[in-house]
């Protein structure tokens, strides 16, 4: 039997929502998909809750129509600048007397790695693995294996409650069930950094209108995660201020006529602007605009220089830096990115099989989040049969057993 | 089951601890409707729905039917006069070879009802009338569909196939227009998949983005002929209904693409007549694009 499952993106400028279906083979089928304008946030955070939730809402049953199904649960996207990313390492020594490492060894790091608690008002949002090392070897799956000690990390997100609890609630409140947060940056990754890219080094880079999420791979495993508070909407904004010129149309000439560094041809082209009372009828070289946009550009690659300091290293990024999220279909974007970080930069692709119409920069992350859900991350040995009992504890419960 | 809960407190401070125990209040319709749903409630009201709907048009169609006038006459003459009234551009000869068949029958052996059927049922033709004038007249009064755009498909030996496309968005391959008229009409692009076949595989399914452009082209061809004599191609863009981005392109001669917002086409259309009248636009021979569709400044690029 196939299996439904779904994807929600609360994004600054809209809210996307996908709904898959898995067939028995584990293929999965995008079966509906819609995405609304969303009013209700600022910065990847939900400042209006009405708002976001009519658009996640509206997107969500448009997606369910499409399908011709109804979904129980989603996946759901997590960013904002509240977002805080650490490495937690924990170790345990293999119990076994004959020196083979079992699945508890594992769970005893596992556990050492997660003991310490974010601060209070703040809850883990995400727990990426990276790699299990036995002995100080790298290894993918230690379980029966000779040693002494086992390491594992975990690259752990934490984030404020107040933000988490309002996007659970859009959610709960559709009557839907929240099967996993995914940091949308990652989940993007999943989308356009293909496996061979992971293990070769590659630095992902979303830019969607209200931030900007990053993550960076190394060796195959997540080694840093960031969100920065800048996106599409501040260029909007650098334009609307810029220009004198109110905010739709400044997204507008943005998205129509915006590149992100001039070209001496710009010079002689106009752009007009006409019948709009508070400025009067006139024209904008598009030089100007390419100025405005070219400045804002430089200036968030910058910021993610510095936030990556010394991660930014060639020999352990041969995968390149991929920038994908709507802002990366900007002309030019990834030559400015290429200057100021120093490394080979292009727009991100979709893999095969994907169609044309989802295959667009700004679903990266609803996409990516469907594709992540579905695969196993757990510890070798811990497989994903929390499910079952999952469905027979709740059960139990009803019934008031245990 | 202690042994859970303690693996659980272990990771006490994950998120799902945050998650809300019940659902509030729905926060949207949509939200509404689903909680509904949920509750199964909906299938229910769909079905006391259908009934009443079922209910009110069986009604209806009796109500109806009992209004047709009775006859007491038997067998009558049989029809010599057949009035044929129409406001389109089907012919008297049209309706004559349509009719042929039947017309040996006298006036009350026809029945009314499914001439006025199948003659609605034709692809051209909005409504009819039938109705009988004794002794021995019919009168079909009928109300066509115009074509408010030409759609050119390829047909399968190569060559091209023109069908009408009417303001509600039917596709029909129309009968009896001079070529002259069909010339001026503007040309409708539409992404190949918008276009289904419809069930007996003769025709298309209805266009729906139509009949929110269709305004557009009626005001521009009564109120600004001398723009719309220019307009070649029209195409509707992101039809969803709800999104933003919706907008309507008309590629003419003198501006290679005029964008319309998919409302309030009349001050639209006064903008794009203002902005053609000024200097800088009159002198050139052609103007790459006008955008009217924000409310209210115009991008324009000469
Ligand atoms: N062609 C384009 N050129 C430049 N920018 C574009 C283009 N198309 C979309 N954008 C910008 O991309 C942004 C939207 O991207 P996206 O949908 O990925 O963001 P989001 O997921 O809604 O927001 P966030 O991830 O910040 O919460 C907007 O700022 C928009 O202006
Ligand atoms: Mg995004």
């Amino acid at each position: 039997m196939s299996k439904i499952i779904g994807a929600v993106e609360i994004g600054t400028s809209q809210a996307k929502a996908l709904v898959g279906e898995v067939g028995e083979d584990g293929s999965l089928n995008v079966v509906g998909m819609a995405s609304r304008p969303n009013e209700g946030m600022r910065k990847g955070e939900i400042v209006d809750f009405r708002k976001a939730a009519a658009a996640v809402h509206a997107a969500l049953e448009e997606a369910e129509k499409m399908s011709g199904t109804t979904v129980d649960s989603v996946y759901l996207a997590q960013t904002g600048a509240h977002l805080d990313g650490q490495m937690l390492r924990g170790s345990a020594f293999v119990a076994s007397s004959d020196n083979r490492v079992a699945v508890d060894d594992l769970q005893r790091a596992e556990s050492e790695a997660k003991r310490r608690q974010p601060e209070t008002g703040r809850s883990y949002v995400h727990h990426v693995r990276t790699p299990i090392v036995l002995d100080e070897k790298v290894v993918e799956d230690p379980v029966g294996l000779i040693g002494k000690k086992i390491d594992v990390g975990y690259w752990s997100i934490d984030g404020d409650d107040q933000a988490i609890r309002s996007a659970l609630h859009v959610i709960s409140n559709y009557s839907l069930e929240v099967d996993d947060l995914i940091l949308s940056s990652i989940a993007s990754a999943t989308m356009v950094a293909g496996p061979d890219l992971r293990r070769a080094g590659s630095l992902v880079i979303d830019l969607g209108a209200g931030v900007t999420d990053l993550v960076l791979y190394h060796q195959g495993y997540v080694a840093y995660t960031g969100v920065i508070p800048v996106g599409g909407d501040h260029v909007t904004g650098d334009l609307s201020m810029g220009l004198r010129i109110l905010e739709p149309y400044a997204e507008k000439l943005k998205i129509e006529h915006g590149k992100a560094s001039p070209d001496p041809s710009d010079d002689e082209e106009d752009v007009w602007i006409i019948g709009n009372k508070t400025i009067g009828d006139r024209s904008v070289s598009r030089k100007a605009i390419s100025d405005v946009i070219h400045v804002r550009v430089v200036e968030l690659f910058e910021i993610i220089r510095k936030e990556l300091g010394s991660l930014l290293d060639a020999n352990e990024l041969k995968g390149g830096i991929l920038l994908t999220g709507g802002g990366s279909q900007m002309p030019g974007i990834e030559q400015v990115a290429g200057k100021v970080l120093g490394l080979p930069v292009r727009k991100a692709g979709f893999p095969p099989g994907i169609e044309p119409e989802l295959a667009q920069p700004e679903n990266a992350t609803v996409l990516g989040l469907l594709h992540y859900g579905l695969q196993d991350h757990s510890l070798p040995g811990q497989k994903k049969d929390q499910e079952q009992t999952g469905f027979l504890e709740k059960l139990a419960h009803t019934f008031g057993i245990g | 089951m202690r042994k859970k809960t303690k693996k659980e407190s272990s990771q006490g401070s994950g998120w799902k601890n945050l998650a809300p125990r019940s659902s509030r209040k729905p926060a949207s319709a949509a939200a509404f409707r689903k909680q509904l749903q949920t509750a199964g409630k909906l299938g229910l009201l769909s079905l006391c729905l259908a009934t009443l709907v079922a209910g009110l048009w069986w009604f209806d169609k009796k109500i109806d039917s009992s209004v047709d006038p009775i006859e007491f006459t038997g067998l009558g003459a049989p029809v010599n006069e057949v009035i044929f009234q129409t406001d389109g551009v089907l012919s008297k000869r049209w309706f004559g070879n349509w009719f042929g068949p039947m017309r040996s029958r006298s006036l009350m052996q026809l029945d009314i009802m499914s001439i006025r059927n199948e003659l609605e049922a034709e692809q051209q033709v909005k409504e009819v009338t039938v109705r009988r004038e004794f002794p021995s007249t019919l009168v079909v009064e009928m109300k066509e569909k115009q074509p408010i755009l030409v759609l050119r498909l390829r047909a399968k030996d190569n060559g091209v196939q023109d069908w009408m496309v009417a303001g509600d968005g039917s596709l029909y391959q129309g009968v009896g227009y001079p070529s002259s008229s069909l010339s001026l009409l503007p040309s409708l692009a539409i992404h190949p998949s918008l276009l289904r076949l419809n069930s007996d595989g003769e025709g298309y399914c209805k266009l729906e983005g139509i009949p929110r452009i269709a305004p557009l082209l009626n005001l521009a061809r009564k109120d600004y002929p001398e723009l719309y004599r220019d307009w070649r191609v029209v195409s509707y863009e992101r039809p969803d209904q709800s999104d933003p981005g919706a907008h309507v392109l008309v590629r003419s001669g003198k501006v290679r693409s005029i964008r319309f917002a998919p409302r309030d086409y009349g001050a639209q259309m006064q903008r794009l007549k203002y902005l053609l009248r000024q200097p800088d636009f009159r002198m050139k021979s052609s103007i790459e694009s006008v955008d009217l569709s924000h409310d209210r400044s115009v991008y324009a690029k000469i």
